[in-house]
């Protein structure tokens, strides 16, 4: 309750003093106006059209372009092994290493045989007595 | 289609994303070859398990297309949660898809089902 204005008058004539320079600046700011400076040269006129195909052909045809780009190799590839297709194609190792078939390749008799064999750790052998490589085979 | 071009680029991919499903499923490693087997079957894909990254914890899957063979080596690993009954499962699903011809709905749900099996580790020392 002693946060109230004692005096209104004095808070209204402080505001307006506020605004004042903004008032003044707005009122007295003409429109802007410029000439482009005489140093630059006036080249021939461009139709309307021919801006439209710059600025839109343009664009268009880097679109297409790249979406041919993008989408000619697999059209070309066509469209992969179909049902009930032969098979034709080479061998492909999807999550296989870098160097594909020939790091397999590389891969001597001993890394197969280490790994199918029994483990030399003594503690985890007898736990695992059980448990080697695994799989199975099949045929369609 | 020329010669060469297995699968079409959506093929691959969906091949991919199945295994990095499988991937995110079981943490396991898998690999899926598609080709010709160099020998018999299965040393060849015994061979190509011992190349990969961490054979112990990954499970590969080989499909002779041409020779109809099918062959899922499992490392000690992946052994452990992932049992043989089980990848005979996955054989058996991958199999009647690959006799409707359907070679890449075949790897997806085969590897899927071997993730899922893998998901739920077996008991190893209950009684």
């Amino acid at each position: 309750m002693t946060n109230r204005p004692s005096r209104p008058g004095l808070r209204r004539a402080v505001r307006a003093l506020a605004l004042t320079p903004a008032l003044v600046l707005l009122g007295t700011a003409g429109t802007a106006a410029a000439d482009a400076p005489d140093t630059w040269q006036t080249g021939p006129s461009v139709s309307g059209l021919h801006v439209i195909l710059l600025l839109g052909g343009v664009p268009l045809a880097l679109f297409v372009l790249i979406t041919l780009l993008v989408y000619l190799p697999s059209m070309r590839h066509g469209d992969g092994h179909r049902p009930g297709e032969a098979w034709h194609g080479q061998s492909e190792w999807f999550g296989g290493p870098r160097g594909g078939l020939e790091a397999a390749d590389r891969t001597t008799r001993h890394a197969v045989t280490a790994a199918s064999g029994p483990r030399a750790e003594g503690v985890r052998a007898e736990q695992d007595t059980q448990v080697g490589p695994g799989g199975t085979s099949g045929r369609w | 289609m020329a010669a060469g071009d297995a699968f079409s680029s959506a093929q691959r991919h969906e091949i991919d994303r199945a295994i990095r499903d499988a991937e995110t499923l079981c943490r396991l490693e898998f690999s899926v070859f598609v080709g010709r087997c160099e020998g018999e079957a299965r040393p060849f894909a015994e061979r190509l398990h011992a190349s990969l990254v961490a054979p112990s914890r990954s499970v590969l899957v080989l499909v002779d297309p041409a020779s109809r063979l099918l062959e899922v080596v499992t490392g000690e690993d992946a052994h452990r949660v992932l049992d043989d009954s089980a990848v005979q499962l996955a054989v058996l699903t991958m199999q009647s898809a690959f006799a409707e011809g359907d070679l890449v709905g075949g790897i997806t749900r085969g590897v899927h089902q071997l993730a899922e099996h893998a998901r739920r580790p077996t008991t190893r020392h209950a009684g």
